[in-house]
């Protein structure tokens, strides 16, 4: 179907004309106006949720475990070791509530989206403005997590900024990919299924204690998330050690972004432009 | 009203009898019968509790007691004389015993008042408006204990306690969470409206007292001004009541009396003030 809308000259031109009309800004606006006169408090207070975690993990459970291995090999503070997982984590999960539960709301009850594609825009300019909005969150909260990292003295490489703007495109990936797969559910109980991908992948991502706990089957799993290649790259960039790995963990999150976005644009169009 | 029924057929005098027996019951056990409803209720997503009841504690435990247990043994030999595997599974039953039991009282709560209205028709049976609160504690204390009791048989299965007395952790951790539950159904009772209430209790009461209660390290590991946070949270309380039972933590007479009689003042006052305010509201 969506393929006849499509206009003859085709390509990547072609496919920009026929999902969008140019004017994300005003998606941008709306969500603007919401965070404005509604849920800034709670965009506000998820700021303390992984500061909460590092004091009470990185200082009580660091007091038992002392120094760990950090990146290339180097000795560093547990405090120091979880702070980038943490940033990475909180990346994660911000982005993916906006693109889940704030998607499905939208999408399923409040019908906001059949609204929206049935003035002039496009389902890639809703697709890029809602996660511009989860985008926007993430910075903020990236940008207090950096600062209470660097505040706490658990960074130690001026590298460390440049876990701000990787933490926006960790939350990019998460985003895009969020949105596609919340498209598909119908029901509360679904969403569930966010949860129980989640919280395993929470749990077992090197966040809190390195990976090599585990048999090596499980390990090999645990690689394949998106997840441990945002702490591990992030724990990279706080101490300012690179490897050939940072890039195999910087090209997994690019081709996460590429690929949820064009899913989610696609998912949007069948959806609305049957 | 009146009139119609009157009019109706001559009653029989068995008949208003039955019916003054069947009040006098409601009266005596409606508080059981709504219970038991919610309880009914729950059947509709019986799937996802459970599986959550089992998922839930073995993920917890296998990354903490596994995973965060192999850096800890090898840097400080356990804690408490244990490994840490056997001394953070009693911190784990309480807290989400806690957790578990304190959702159930926020955004349910507000649907019985505003949403579905379920309390309003309950207060309106000859049982009592009070008694529409106790069912709700009722009902969720039974499913703690149920999720308790999951929860204990997933350590068991991974070596993470022993039988025997550590079996009375199923009701400490249901203790443990209508010690915060119940004064959280209380606030609930009084709210309107949906704003982010719930959500800041999530994230200002429940995580912090989470974080800050000793379930994955001893309390006295933190600086004394955090530890505070530990001493007002019920996770804490029934956690230390957990360990002894789970491991045999060396508890005296008075700290035990100390953390149950904290857990159970708690919950006594919850309870009142539940019930007082499901009676404020519902007989407005």
């Amino acid at each position: 179907m969506s393929a006849t809308s499509v206009r003859p000259d085709g390509g990547v031109r072609g496919w920009f004309a026929a999902n969008s009309s140019g004017n994300v800004r005003a998606v941008v606006e709306r969500g603007f106006r919401v965070v404005g006169s509604q849920n800034w408090a709670i965009i506000v207070s998820g700021f303390f949720e992984p500061v909460l975690y590092l004091l009470s993990m990185g200082y009580g459970v660091g007091a038992l475990v002392g120094d760990v291995t950090g990146p290339g090999g180097r000795p560093i503070a547990y405090a120091a070791f979880i702070a980038p997982a943490l940033l990475a984590t909180s990346a994660m999960n911000g982005a993916l509530y906006d693109s889940t539960w704030n998607v499905f709301f939208k999408l399923r009850f409040a019908k906001l989206y059949q609204g929206m594609l049935a003035t002039s825009l496009g389902p890639l300019d809703v697709a890029a403005g809602e996660i511009f909005m989860a985008l926007f969150r993430g910075l903020l909260y990236a940008l207090g997590f950096t600062a209470v990292i660097a505040a706490l003295g658990l960074a130690t490489s001026w590298w460390a900024l440049a876990m701000i703007p990787v933490a926006l495109l960790i939350a990019l990936g998460f985003a895009s990919l969020g949105m596609a797969v919340t498209s598909y559910f119908t029901t509360f109980q679904q969403m569930d299924w966010i949860n129980i991908v989640l919280l395993p992948m929470f749990l077992f991502s090197a966040t809190l204690f390195p990976i090599s706990a585990f048999p090596q089957a499980v390990q090999w799993f645990i690689m394949a998330l998106p997840l441990w290649h945002g702490v591990e790259l992030m724990r990279q960039l706080s101490v300012g050690h690179f490897e050939a790995s940072t890039a195999v963990h910087l090209s997994y999150f690019v081709a996460l972004s590429v690929l949820g976005i064009a899913f989610t644009t696609r998912r949007l169009r069948s959806l609305f432009l049957r | 009203m009146s009139e119609l029924t009157l009019s109706v057929t001559p009653p029989g005098t068995d008949r208003v009898a039955r019916a003054a027996r069947q009040a006098a019951k409601v009266r005596r056990w409606g508080w059981w019968y709504q219970a038991e409803w919610r309880l009914f209720s729950m059947k509709a997503y019986l799937s996802s509790i459970f599986g959550w009841a089992v998922l839930v504690p073995l993920l917890y435990v296998l990354a903490m007691g596994v995973g965060l247990g192999a850096l800890v043994d090898g840097r400080s030999g356990g804690i408490d004389g244990v490994p840490y595997l056997i001394f953070v599974a009693p911190g784990l039953l309480v807290s989400t015993a806690v957790m578990s039991f304190s959702n159930e009282m926020m955004f349910p709560v507000m649907s019985g008042f505003k949403w579905q209205e379920l309390y309003f028709a309950r207060a309106a049976t000859s049982g009592s408006a009070g008694q529409v609160a106790i069912a709700e504690l009722v009902a969720v204390t039974i499913r703690s204990l149920g999720e308790s009791a999951i929860f204990w048989v997933v350590l068991i299965s991974l070596g993470a306690t022993s039988g025997g007395l550590s079996a009375l952790m199923i009701p400490i951790g249901a203790l443990s969470g209508l010690a915060l539950g119940a004064p959280i159904a209380a606030y609930s009772a009084t709210l309107a409206n949906e704003g982010f209430q719930f959500s800041m209790i999530q994230r200002f009461v429940l995580n912090p007292m989470f974080l800050f209660a000793g379930t994955f390290y001893p309390l006295a590991t933190m600086p004394i001004y955090l530890q505070w946070i530990g001493w007002i949270s019920p996770m804490w309380h029934g956690t230390q009541l957990a360990r002894a039972l789970s491991f045999g933590l060396p508890l005296s007479g008075a700290e035990i009396g100390f953390h149950l009689g904290f857990l159970v003042l708690a919950a006594t006052i919850g309870c009142v003030l539940t019930v007082r305010n499901f009676r404020r509201r519902l007989t407005k």
